[in-house]
């Protein structure tokens, strides 16, 4: 293996490893100790975290940021695509598998729009004065990272030779995907249940009925 | 501002290292600084600079979080806007975490991720509580609370003259003996609360709820000593007085023998001694305990009260509580004592899960030295209730009553402010029976 790809898988493990100490210490820990007498349904509350209360016209965040709240939908996607992409790619090294041009050239498209939504979000950061006070390196390092290597991938996939810079820009990603504001990668579901906990246990999420 | 006590500031960051509360360890590494909930919070609403918006208020405890207890903020702080808890950062926290957020929990439903940012505010106040920076205002109010029973410091003595000359009241308006306002008495069926702001402010609120229990012939008492059902411990955050002051409690009731605690109209004083006092206590209360909202929608749905709604004929609205409705599930049993008290109704735009907090939340009562912030956050509710063209607003909690009053006299309003307790007394019919 070239060592670039070394490097890459090696920062990838390395990632793994440690969201999945994290991981572990979370779940370990369990659900939140409460000692009040619960006063609704934790479970449906959890389910409607996860589900309905994601839906655009529930949020603020989302229905007054329409433009932002679709980009973020479609970066975020891009995200994930691109790290499901190298699981692939390597597979496909291994195995000696060729993508179709055609696939290669709509996947390409594909990640040039996710990455051009994840640059419009930089940009945004960049100009707006509020957003930018709220901003340190972090942030943009994140956005950087997540969005460059949706554009790489999308380069990589038309042009091959560009492999070297794909392998590092995808080394660079793992590494700092856990140490970043990225780690919401995870943290998120954790957010999302803590909140359904929250509420289903006053009754709240669904809403109590006497 | 005086120098950080090291032995201190240590304490106050070991807060943030506790390694089995996985929701602060989950909040505090979930905010991605995205803004969005800006737009959810009246803070920023009203005023528009970027220290309101909420993602950067907590922003100010994760960023210690990160500088002392992840190895990326201790190796290379900068890039991963780790801070360091100094004299320049606890004075921000001062004003952003007592002095801009009630802890209303607006901007938790409406965030993109579901970060839980009243809990992290909440934490951050724990800190400048174990660095004994909580503003003296508040901190005077806990104070009383400890040493008096009450956090409004009102003598026992008079207290009970208030009481007394409530009674005497009910007794002549009810033609009644046994229309009672019970003091200290055991083994009855409920521990009754109060607003200290009822005794000094309001105590015709006392006598709308006696009058309520009379028709429904319950069995109840206050206490002389332990009535208050506020905490302000919760809004200081100071754990071990949050804790003195629901053990107080907790204690009379167990030596009255009450069986149910009834917790009085008191939104934070319901999330503290319902939600958070058992956590407080590390121990599950051995008695019921229900907001005086679920007493009197049992009442009616048992039907041991019957209401006419034709006696209060005005446009009412309601003013949700936080933390009785959203932080507490009783969006739709207010409305159904509301709905079975009022003859004309209209909900405020937004309301119930998504309602603005009035603005005197949080402990801001309390603050004097951020009044013209608590009273210029409190227009976008001076808005709501104007767009409504209700003639009364009812909000089942004493604090609320008090901004309300404070807005409906700033903002022009024009409006009453009521309780619940006191729309349904003026709906009663009460039914004399030998």
């Amino acid at each position: 293996m070239e060592w670039y790809k070394l490097i890459a898988v090696a920062a990838l493990f390395i990632c793994i490893m440690v969201f999945a100490i994290q991981f572990i210490r979370l779940i370990k820990l369990g659900v939140p100790k409460d000692l009040s007498k619960r006063d609704g349904d934790v479970k449906g509350a959890v389910i409607y975290s996860f589900t309905n209360a994601m839906a655009p016209a529930q949020k603020e965040s989302a229905y007054m940021h329409l433009p932002t709240y679709a980009a973020g939908l479609v970066y975020h996607m891009g995200t994930f695509a691109a790290l499901l992409l190298f699981v692939l790619l390597m597979i496909f090294s291994f195995a000696g598998i060729m993508l179709p041009v055609f696939i290669s050239t709509v996947v390409s498209g594909a990640f040039l729009f996710t990455s051009l939504s994840g640059i419009g979000i930089l940009f945004k950061r960049i100009l707006n004065r509020e957003l930018r006070s709220l901003s340190g390196f972090d942030d943009y390092i994140s956005n950087i990272l997540t969005s460059g290597i949706q554009l790489v991938s999308a380069l990589y996939l038309l042009f091959p030779s560009v492999e070297i810079f794909y392998f590092l820009t995808s080394a660079l990603l793992f590494i700092w995907l856990p140490l970043g504001k990225t780690k919401h990668l995870m943290y998120f579901f954790f957010a999302r249940f803590h909140l359904g906990f929250f509420y289903g246990w006053r009754g709240t999420w669904p809403q109590k009925q006497h | 501002m005086e120098k950080i006590d090291k032995e201190k500031r240590e304490k106050a960051i070991d807060l943030l290292r506790s390694k089995s509360d996985s929701k602060l360890i989950t909040h505090l590494n979930s905010c991605v600084r995205c803004g969005l909930c800006a737009g959810s919070c009246m803070y920023y609403i009203t005023m528009k600079e970027a220290k309101y918006i909420p993602a950067k208020k907590i922003d100010l405890v994760s960023s210690i979080y990160r500088r002392y207890c992840t190895l990326a903020g201790k190796t290379v702080p900068a890039l991963v806007n780790a801070k360091d808890l100094d004299e320049s950062m606890a004075e921000e926290m001062i004003d952003s975490l007592y002095g801009s957020c009630t802890m209303c929990g607006r901007c938790v439903k409406h965030c993109s991720i579901g970060v839980d940012i009243p809990y992290i505010v909440k934490k951050g106040r724990e800190m400048l509580a174990t660095m004994d920076m909580v503003p003296k205002t508040l901190q005077a109010t806990v104070d009383a609370a400890i040493n008096t029973g009450n956090n409004m410091g009102i003598p026992t003595v008079e207290f009970v003259d208030t009481i007394k000359w409530m009674e005497e009241e009910l007794i002549d308006e009810m033609q009644d003996d046994k229309a009672r306002i019970p003091l200290d008495e055991i083994d009855k069926d409920i521990f009754y609360t109060l607003n200290p702001r009822e005794p000094k402010f309001f105590p015709l609120s006392i006598s709308a709820m006696a009058k309520v229990l009379y028709a429904a012939e319950a069995s109840w008492t206050l206490s002389s000593k332990y009535y208050d059902v506020t905490n302000y411990g919760f809004f200081n955050a100071n754990m071990a007085e949050a804790t003195q002051i629901a053990k107080n409690l907790y204690d009379e009731i167990h030596k009255l023998r009450g069986k149910r605690l009834i917790l009085g109209e008191c939104g934070h004083g319901s999330r503290a001694n319902r939600w958070d006092g058992p956590n407080y206590l590390k121990k599950a209360y051995d008695f019921d305990t229900i907001t005086a909202v679920e007493l009197i929608g049992g009442y009616i749905r048992d039907g041991k009260i019957k209401l006419d709604k034709s006696l209060n004929k005005e446009l009412y609205t309601i003013h949700d509580p936080c933390n009785l409705v959203r932080n507490g599930g009783m969006l739709e049993e207010l409305r159904f004592v509301v709905k079975s008290s009022v003859a004309n109704f209209i909900e405020m735009n937004p309301f119930g899960n998504d309602n603005f907090c009035c603005g005197g939340g949080g402990g801001a009562l309390a603050m004097s030295e951020y009044n013209d912030r608590r009273l210029k956050i409190g227009e976008i509710k001076a808005d709501q209730i104007r767009k409504t063209g209700a003639k009364v607003v009812i909000t089942p909690c004493h604090n609320c009553v008090d901004q309300l009053l404070q807005l409906n006299h700033t903002y022009k309003l024009g409006v009453q402010i009521k309780t619940i307790s006191e729309v349904v007394a003026d709906a009663l019919i009460i039914i004399k029976t030998n």
